[in-house]
């Protein structure tokens, strides 16, 4: 997928956001104006405000799974709900396809959400006098489908989700599992271009988080969306994102790919997410592989560049030469040493670095 | 930290009752010192509102109407012809629905003339079988629910109309689906509108306290002067009554709602409307709809005080019973309004629950099997009704309606039992009366009535204060003032004497009844539904009873008060204590307490404060029979209150002696309601 | 302006006139004449009496339930037409202070004359419970036969709720220079009158409850108290002391002041109409004694006794 992000690079982000805040409490704006951008947290609340999100810029393109990644009161909710306009941001500017979010009228504002957007919640947020189906239906016939065309699309959504045989059920009826993939039909019922989740799987058990996230993979890998996706499990994120934006009081501390994160920390507390991270799990072989050497005898064995080392180690150990790195066109690109797959599992980060 | 502030709260009020004492003692009872009586400063307001109102209503705003009856143009005010024009409008729907039951010429009247139906005997609309509407109830209750529903729906209109309370019933009936749908709609709006407007909300929350502690007797004459009297007016009576707890439980409801589904609701891309009417209602749904519960319970409970300004129907029909001391029949009329209350409640929540199926495929006669029913019902009802006429020869015809009293009737039976109750308890009772008058009351009201002005502003004032600080001592402060600045301070104190009376003796009852209940489930269900039928069962019945038991005495009036009041405290400590969360019962179980213990230590102080707005409700219900208790005999607000119905500015006196009895209700309100939510908040169970 | 509402209104005019063109020449509206029900017995079956009287006559009726004080006001606005049993001292206050206000009108009294008067059932004096009754002399001594258990050891008496006579009995009290020996208690309905009395009798005990007569208890046996009799002006209301009974009062009926106009027959028939104490008794008994229908009992009285109420239809008389 990082491919593509760097073939659409010219194009236009799907979500644009320039320099955007949200302050809560009476007199925000006159406070941010003062500050003229420099806002340090501790002076707002003294002031009675509360920064939710600090001077945040970035794009996401098509196609890219971008997560939000932060603690509790790190403010990746309020900038979720900023691009979704469901707060509006005290200053900056947010373009949804080019079209300017904080400007637009509520009616266009109503055709982006019904035509464009799709958002899963961590409560769910499921009707609860609707039964499944006519809650994945909802957007539909909000929309103005009819209601036998908004039950057939819905019926669809209830298969892909997996959750046939249940579709006259109330919500209260299900599991948390079954309830968010209720959720995420609902939000995929209407086709949207851009897809937003907040912690969609934080309610629910360690087992079944792990099997929704790779539901969520399936499907990523079937429709392609453009997603923002929010968590505060920092390996959820390691393992679904494209890329991940990581926050702290508001504020982006650092936004890379997953690997780049965890070898290049931008700062000490993104460090210390990172340092009980098995980077076999994380790391793929583009970043441990050297400079091709035609001097040196290669083993029979390939692998591609984009493999995450722990799929490979064991075959990778398994041989007695260093292994070719291949890249998409099966072109060899570099040389897999054994020794640096063994310092990945078991210790000795300096040499990465 | 906990324990020396509770010992300081105690110190306060320690001090506090000291000083009360002594004021009492220093300040000299006398006509001329303010401490002991304040000046009726405001005794001028009665005539004011009266003159302002009758200015308005049939002065302002003049138009020339020309009234054909006398042939002559008539002046008649503006408010006075947009009344009577709602008025009007109201009146037909009734008279609809009532003819459709119970038939009559007034709708066809609407569409032509008096004339018109004088000259044609045919233009009359026949009243439908009494089978047919039982037939359509049963059928209704079936499709909305199922079996369970459908017998209750037969018993009950079987019920109706064997003991010939045909007429009456639907009469009632017919102004109860207009008032009760009113209450819904209009709440409903309030409701959101509350919502949507902290401003709003603010201005809605006394007035809607105000309507609900205001005894009705006081705004009968309002209604009248300003509406008429007739169904309409007992309806508008009704309505008032009825909205603000349908407007309380719609925003508690709303904001009850998680905001993730709010936000659900946006990002589906609703507009505002869709968002109401699609998310936000529906997902409050559950109190919602314990306010049409409510609306229900209350538009029959209203059923007998409607009658006062032209309802007709069950309630009339139970006052003439009651005043013809026919206890029996008054009886039988009572499980009458009972039975209409269940059976629209419970059709009311089956029809809000009901599911729709998109995938049935069903055939032309499955899709229409109950329209089908429903005419085969028709058809057959209207046949043998038809056969009956040949039958029942003396003019009768019970196949089509069972006329008034003319069915079976169980009243010998009943009255039986009230003359056996009376014959066996009299004269032990009597003992017991004249020890209770003699010991208790006539003390306890001559104590009130000692009680200097200026001490009685510091005691409540003080426990204001204690309890709720100094905003707390100032809205009592307030209320009292207004009732202190009228001249009937005296007549308050009695109010207050007999409130407090009923108050504690209701609380203790409830309270233990409702402790005992709730150690069972089943027992806790059979409690709750014996409140909601007392709720419902109009309280005039057991005043006679009770007259006859304890004469026209305090004692009765409080009887009253009592069994009615302990309504509200039984079923909010039943309720408090079911809600204590079970993780707590089982980890008291396992610390090996006993079931008293378990009770008094864990269950008692975490459902303390619920049960203590168990107590607020048993004021306001209290305050409500202490007022009704006039048609006893009292010598309190209350007779005040009806003696203005025949007054010369009883607009104005009805009206302020109401706000005088909701102001000793808010009083109270503010105090438990500030406590009980400090606790919930010290508890975590807010 | 006013030309346009002039205007308007006979425009309003020429319509409802087209509506009702048939009986402009007629003698009566056909619209209904509204006849209140109140909640005892005889007034009921009046009701339905006086009902069926006018229907005899070809006028449209409709019942009104109301409460039997605010009627008046009901009355005077027009939302009633009529109230067929106006009691002198009940209902006289409300009725003057409407009449006061304007709108209502006096359709002239019932032959029947009336007593409205504090009294004891008979069987208090059949048992020589206090000698010397009817007489209110009897009275001073033997208070403590009539005390319960709030009246602190005086002789009560059980009044009507105070919206019918105000202070007009603790007045009395007052002026007969009984107050060292009674209270006043004051009622909360006829309804709680009534209770007293039966209770009373299954107890045996002496009481003194204002009642008036004719009423359904004048079958069991009621004796009105005499006090010194009343003259005009002997009230404390009227400017005197207070020391006297009640007068021979009057029942009267009172129409809103619309009615002669718009029924002129049939408010003619009202202004006859008068009822007798025998006639008012009956109607009760087949209610209160024969336990029929108060709508059944007025049928039945209405046939049986043609030659009372035929009378008041008939025109020249």
């Amino acid at each position: 997928m990082s491919s593509q992000i760097e073939v659409e690079q010219n194009k236009q982000p799907v979500i644009q956001c320039d320099s955007v805040y949200k302050i809560f409490g009476e007199n925000a704006n006159k406070m941010l104006q003062s500050s003229k951008g420099e806002v340090d947290a501790k002076i707002f609340q003294d002031a009675g405000c509360v920064v939710g999100v600090n001077n945040a810029s970035f794009e996401v393109y098509k196609g890219d799974l971008l997560v939000v990644m932060g603690l509790s009161g790190s403010g990746k909710s309020t900038l979720l709900r900023c691009i979704s306009r469901l707060t509006d941001a005290t200053a900056g500017n947010i373009y949804i396809d080019g079209q300017d979010l904080i400007a637009m009228s509520n009616k266009k504002l109503i055709e982006l959400r019904r035509n464009k957007m799709g958002m899963v919640f961590q409560s769910f947020a499921l009707l609860p006098h609707k039964t499944v189906l006519e809650n994945i239906a909802f957007p539909l016939q909000i929309r103005g489908n009819s209601t036998e065309e908004s039950i057939n699309r819905a019926m669809e959504m209830v298969k892909l989700v997996v959750l046939e045989g249940r579709e006259n059920y109330f919500p209260r009826q299900l599991s948390g599992g079954q309830q968010q993939r209720v959720g995420i039909a609902r939000s995929l019922a209407v086709e949207p271009d851009i897809w937003f989740l907040d912690e969609p799987f934080s309610a629910l058990d360690p087992l079944i988080r792990k099997e929704m996230q790779d539901e969520f993979l399936r499907l990523q890998s079937v429709l392609n969306k453009t997603i923002l996706f929010v968590t505060h499990d920092f390996h959820e994120a390691l393992r679904l994102a494209d890329r991940i934006a990581i926050m702290k009081d508001g504020i982006i501390e650092q936004l890379d790919t997953p690997a780049d994160i965890v070898l290049n920390p931008a700062t000490e507390y993104v460090r210390k997410f990172t340092e009980d991270v098995p980077r076999e799990k994380v790391l793929k072989i583009e970043s441990v592989m050297d400079a091709l050497d035609s001097s040196e005898e290669l083993s029979d064995l390939k692998v591609s560049k984009d493999a995450i080392i722990e799929t490979v180690a064991e075959e990778v150990l398994g041989q007695e030469k260093p292994v070719a790195v291949i890249d998409s066109n099966k072109k060899v690109v570099g040389v897999l040493h054994r020794s640096h797959v063994i310092k990945v599992l078991f210790g000795g980060r300096g040499t990465l670095e | 930290m906990d324990y020396s502030s509770k010992h300081s709260k105690l110190l306060q009020f320690i001090f506090l009752l000291v000083v009360f004492l002594l004021l009492c003692q220093f300040i000299v009872p006398s006509e001329n010192n303010f401490l002991w009586r304040f000046p009726p400063l405001i005794k001028d307001l009665p005539f004011l509102i009266n003159d302002t109102v009758e200015y308005f209503m049939f002065e302002w705003m003049p138009i020339e109407i020309y009234d054909p009856e006398i042939e002559e143009f008539e002046k008649s005010p503006l408010i006075q012809e947009v009344t009577r024009a709602i008025s009007g409008a109201m009146l037909f729907f009734i008279e609809l629905i009532r003819e459709i039951f119970i038939g009559g010429v007034k709708t066809i009247v609407a569409f032509t003339s008096w004339d018109f139906v004088s000259e044609n005997k045919w233009a009359r609309w026949p009243a439908l079988p009494w089978t047919v509407v039982a037939g359509g109830a049963v059928l209704l209750g079936y499709k909305l629910q199922g079996k369970g529903l459908a017998i209750l729906a037969s018993f009950s209109t079987i019920y109706i109309s064997v003991f010939g309370q045909w007429e009456p019933a639907m009469e009632t009936l017919s102004f109860v689906l207009i008032a009760a749908p009113i209450s819904f709609f209009l709440g409903l709006a309030l409701g959101v509108w509350s919502y949507k407007s902290k401003k709003v909300e603010a201005t809605l929350n006394p007035l809607l306290n105000v309507a609900q502690t205001m005894p009705h007797f006081s705004y009968i004459v309002p209604i009248m002067v300003f509406f008429g009297v007739g169904d309409h007016a007992g309806a508008i009576a009704t309505i008032i009554f009825a909205t603000p707890p349908m407007v309380r439980l719609t925003l508690l409801g709303l904001k009850r709602v998680s905001p993730e589904v709010l936000e659900a609701g946006m990002m589906s891309g609703c507009n505002n409307f869709q968002l109401m009417f699609k998310v936000l209602i529906p997902t409050a749904r559950r109190d919602i709809l314990i306010g049409v519960n409510q609306v229900i319970m209350q538009c029959l409970a209203m059923a007998v005080i409607a009658s006062f300004i032209g309802a007709k129907g069950l309630g009339f029909n139970l006052l003439l019973a009651l005043n013809g001391l026919r206890i029996g029949q008054a009886l039988e009329q009572g499980i009458c309004i009972v039975l209409i209350a269940v059976l629209l409640d419970k059709m009311s929540l089956a029809w809000a629950n009901k599911k729709i199926d998109y995938f049935a495929d069903l055939s032309f006669l499955e899709r229409h099997k109950f329209s089908l029913l429903f005419l085969a019902i028709f058809l057959v009802s209207t046949i043998l009704a038809y056969i009956g006429t040949f039958f029942f020869k003396e003019g009768f015809n019970y196949l089509y309606i069972v006329p008034h009293n003319k069915g079976i009737t169980a009243e010998t039976f009943l009255q039986a039992g009230v003359d056996w109750v009376w014959d066996t308890f009299f004269f032990s009772l009597k003992a017991f009366n004249v020890f209770l008058i003699q010991q208790v009351l006539m003390p306890m009201k001559a104590a009130y009535l000692s009680m200097p002005v200026a001490a009685t502003f510091v005691l409540t004032m003080g426990i204001g204060y204690i309890v709720g600080g100094i905003r707390s001592a100032l809205i009592v402060g307030g209320f009292l003032l207004f009732i202190a600045l009228t001249e009937w301070w005296d007549r308050a104190l009695i109010t207050a004497y007999m409130l407090t009376f009923g108050v504690i003796v209701s609380g203790i009852i409830g309270m233990t009844l409702g402790s005992l209940c709730a150690q069972n489930k089943l027992t806790s269900k059979i409690i709750i539904l014996a409140c909601d039928t007392f709720q419902t069962f109009p309280s005039f019945i057991y005043l006679i009873p009770v007259i006859m038991l304890f004469g026209v005495t305090d004692t009765s009036v409080l009887i009253a008060v009592i069994v009615f009041a302990t309504i509200p405290a039984t079923r909010y400590t039943v309720e408090g204590l079911n809600n204590v969360p079970p993780s707590l019962n089982d980890a008291g179980l396992m610390s090996g307490v006993t079931r008293i213990q378990r009770w008094s230590k864990i269950q008692l102080p975490l459902a303390f404060p619920h049960m203590m707005l168990g107590i607020n409700q048993t004021v306001v219900f209290a305050l409500f029979m202490v007022i009704i208790g006039a048609m006893i005999g009292t010598d309190d607000l209350g007779q005040f209150i009806l003696k203005a119905l025949s007054d010369k500015n009883g607009v104005g006196n009805g009206l302020t002696l109401g706000l005088c009895v909701a102001f000793i209700g808010l009083a109270v309100d503010q105090i438990i309601r500030t406590w009980a939510n400090e606790r919930k908040q010290i508890l975590g169970i807010a | 302006m006013y030309t346009i509402k002039r205007t308007v209104g006979a425009i309003v005019a020429g319509i409802i006139l087209a509506f009702s063109a048939g009986s402009i020449s007629a003698a009566d509206s056909s619209s209904p004449i509204v006849i209140p029900t109140h909640n005892w017995s005889s007034q009921v079956v009046m009701a339905y009496v006086v009902g069926g009287i006018f229907e005899s006559m070809g006028n449209n009726v409709e019942y009104k339930s109301a409460d039997s004080q605010a009627v008046y006001e009901a009355i005077r606005i027009g939302d009633v037409t009529i109230s067929h049993e106006v009691w002198q001292s009940s209902f006289g206050k409300s009725f003057y202070n409407a009449m006061a206000k304007g709108g209502v009108i006096d359709a002239g009294s019932h032959s029947a004359p009336t007593l409205e008067e504090m009294g004891v059932p008979t069987w208090v004096i059949d048992k020589g419970l206090c000698p010397g009754l009817p007489n209110w002399e009897a009275l001073k001594n033997c208070h403590k036969a009539f005390a319960t258990a709030d009246s602190g050891g005086k002789g009560r008496w059980l009044e009507g709720p105070q919206s019918w006579h105000g202070q007009l009995m603790p007045d009395r009290i007052n002026a007969l220079g009984l107050d060292s020996k009674y209270v006043v208690k004051f009622a909360g309905g006829a309804d709680a009158l009534w209770a007293e009395l039966a209770s009373a009798k299954k107890e045996g005990r002496a009481t003194i409850i204002f009642n008036w007569t004719p009423n359904f208890t004048d079958a069991e046996g009621f004796t009105f108290i005499e006090f010194p009799e009343y003259t005009d002006g002997c009230r404390k209301a009227d400017g005197g002391d207070g020391s006297c009974g009640s007068p021979k009062g009057w029942l009267k009926k009172a129409a809103n002041y619309k009615f002669p106009k718009t029924h002129p027959a049939a408010y003619t028939a009202f202004s006859r109409m008068s009822f007798s104490t025998q006639d008012i008794g009956q109607m009760a008994a087949l209610v209160d004694i024969d336990k029929m229908t108060h709508k059944d009992a007025a049928k039945k009285w209405l046939a049986d006794h043609g030659d009372v109420w035929k009378p008041f239809t008939q025109a020249g008389m």
